[in-house]
């Protein structure tokens, strides 16, 4: 029985991962860079949602905002400074080079926005972790003797729910066709007239949906953030990425469940200083028999959506 | 002039591909560039797409200057490229493909041009909804073709579209050409088929190092012997090819 709450567990905090897994497929799978600011846009809607719910905005002297405002004020915050990191990292070298995805410094210059965000996070809120006074309430169903965390189980229908979409977007909308033809073949797209200074950003504000969307997720059900928060599950989040497949949705999905699910059992049988082993060992045993990983069609370095 | 260009120049870096070239295509015209390996054809049109820059010069479509218009907005005033290698996108089906050759139709009709291409090319209605990776060479070029058909382009430019196709079907393709022209929609045809192509237009244009060393008639240029000499230092194949005229 323990066991299969822990299970269910894992299955709950995977959801975070997966929302989080898939945000790197999306940037990976179209632009073919992996944007290093994801971990931070994660915490940053998770610290915003805290600070908006406790302080209200900074500089102007809000007051507090209301917890349902202060999640989706997160989230537009989260959306908004994508979109920062997308004019300064990708379409800057865009502009200035002809093509972005040929050098590194996008990556460098993301990871730049990565360590200022964050630090700017420490000055303004400090280096502790936060407990969001909103989220105190008693949230758990049982079904079946099984505990069930109720933002838990919104959190992964909503992750779920919002994969799919994208998913169907990718594959249905005259959008989607736009994103596979850059991610497949961005001359050949840019021939038949698709706009890749138009849609990247599209790109970015998915991005920003889904950090947003984990950000008070995990915010939710852990009731505390820091401006850490990010770290951890970033790392993880691209585990269950090249677990899942790199540059496949549904793969990302896979992924992120699979890591959640081995971080809880590792847990429940090892203790958690095993975890970071347990996750990493099972990464590596995954590119060494499937390096394409479960889901995905390409091997590592080829990422397609 | 359906297509007008003046002087221009492309660059990639010291490497100048384009020199200072004019080139001139009437409505309804089929007009070909000819020239060795690395004589700058597959950048001119890339020029004159907008998928490389010009560097200097300028390009007249329909009468409004395109120098430095996107690539979108020169789809959208009817250029169109099928480009070297044909560049389809193996990971989408073959009804994909044709769709994105619809990509900045805002108009209802598309779904009927889209109709045109299936019953003009009955290999690819079977093969609809199969990933235009399993289509053989010709097919594939079909391909490019028919999704270059969806935008109802007023110009078409097609890179090499022969190569690689078995003679038989280079033979179909040379008709389909003609008969895509019959059908009212100009051509600018960069071969290293120099015999069909010639056949094909009225005129001709011959690169050489970025620079046009000729332009004539399609028959002045058939007898010229400074047609082979152009193509002397390019590949093997060509001087053969000049020999069949
Ligand atoms: N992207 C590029 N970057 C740098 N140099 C290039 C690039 N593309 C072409 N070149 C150079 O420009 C010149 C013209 O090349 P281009 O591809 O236009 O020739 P081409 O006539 O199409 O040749 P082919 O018959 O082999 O297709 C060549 O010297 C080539 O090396
Ligand atoms: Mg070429």
């Amino acid at each position: 029985m323990l066991l299969l709450q822990q299970l269910l567990n894992g299955v709950m905090l995977g959801s975070v991962y997966v929302t989080v897994a898939v945000a790197f497929t999306l940037t990976i799978g179209v632009l073919n860079f992996l944007n290093f600011t994801i971990p931070t846009l994660f915490m940053l809607s998770g610290m915003g949602a805290w600070a908006l719910t406790k302080w209200g905005l900074p500089l102007v002297h809000t007051p507090p905002f209301p917890w349902p405002m202060a999640l989706l004020f997160a989230i537009v915050v989260t959306i908004c400074a994508s979109l920062v990191v997308e004019r300064f990292t990708f379409r800057y070298m865009k502009t200035k080079y002809g093509d972005a995805t040929e050098h590194a410094i996008p990556l460098v210059s993301s990871l730049g926005f990565l360590l200022i965000i964050e630090n700017l996070m420490r000055i303004g809120y400090g280096t502790e972790a936060q407990r969001i006074a909103a989220f105190d309430w008693d949230n758990t169903i049982t079904v079946g003797g099984l505990f069930l965390r109720v933002p838990q189980l919104v959190s992964l229908l909503l992750a779920l729910l919002l994969v799919a979409g994208l998913n169907w977007v990718l594959k249905h909308s005259r959008i989607g066709r736009g994103l596979r033809a850059i991610a497949e073949n961005p001359d050949a797209a840019n021939i038949l007239g698709v706009d890749s200074r138009r849609l990247v950003p599209v790109i970015f504000t998915l991005t920003g949906v889904l950090c947003g969307l984990a950000g008070i997720l995990f915010a939710i059900n852990y009731g505390e953030v820091s401006p850490t928060m990010g770290e951890d599950i970033g790392s993880k989040a691209i585990a269950g990425m090249v677990i899942g497949g790199l540059g496949s949705i549904w793969g990302a999905v896979l992924g992120g469940l699979i890591i959640g699910i081995a971080e809880m059992l590792t847990i429940h049988f090892f203790g958690a200083d095993t975890v970071q082993v347990a996750v990493w060992g099972l990464l590596l045993i995954a590119l060494f028999v499937r390096p394409q990983g479960l889901l995905g069609h390409h091997s590592i370095g080829k990422g397609k959506l | 002039m359906l297509l007008e260009v003046r002087g221009l120049d492309v660059r990639y870096g010291r490497t100048h591909a384009v020199r200072s070239v004019d080139l001139d295509l009437a409505e309804g015209e089929i007009v070909t560039v000819l020239g060795a390996n690395g004589a700058g054809k597959t950048s001119l049109l890339r020029a004159l797409q907008g998928a490389v820059r010009a560097a200097d010069g300028s390009i007249r479509f329909a009468g409004e200057d395109l120098t430095h218009a996107s690539p979108a907005d020169r789809v959208r005033r009817g250029m169109m490229l099928v480009p070297e290698g044909r560049q389809i996108f193996v990971s989408m089906t073959v009804h994909e493909n044709l769709m994105m050759g619809a990509y900045l139709r805002s108009d209802g009709d598309w779904m009927r041009d889209l109709k045109e291409v299936y019953d003009r090319f009955p290999n690819l209605a079977e093969r609809r909804d199969m990933k235009a990776s399993v289509l053989s060479g010709g097919e594939q070029q079909m391909l490019a073709i028919g999704r270059a058909l969806v935008s109802r382009p007023r110009l078409i430019m097609l890179d090499e579209p022969s190569l690689g196709l078995s003679p038989l079907f280079v033979n179909n393709l040379f008709e389909l050409i003609r008969e895509l022209n019959r059908g009212g929609i100009s051509i600018l045809l960069v071969e290293q088929n120099t015999a069909m192509a010639l056949e094909t237009a009225s005129r001709g244009y011959v690169l050489e190092l970025g620079r046009v060393v000729l332009a004539d008639t399609a028959e002045a240029l058939a007898g010229d012997p400074a047609l082979a000499a152009a193509y002397l230092g390019g590949h093997a194949a060509a001087p053969a090819a000049i020999q069949t005229l």
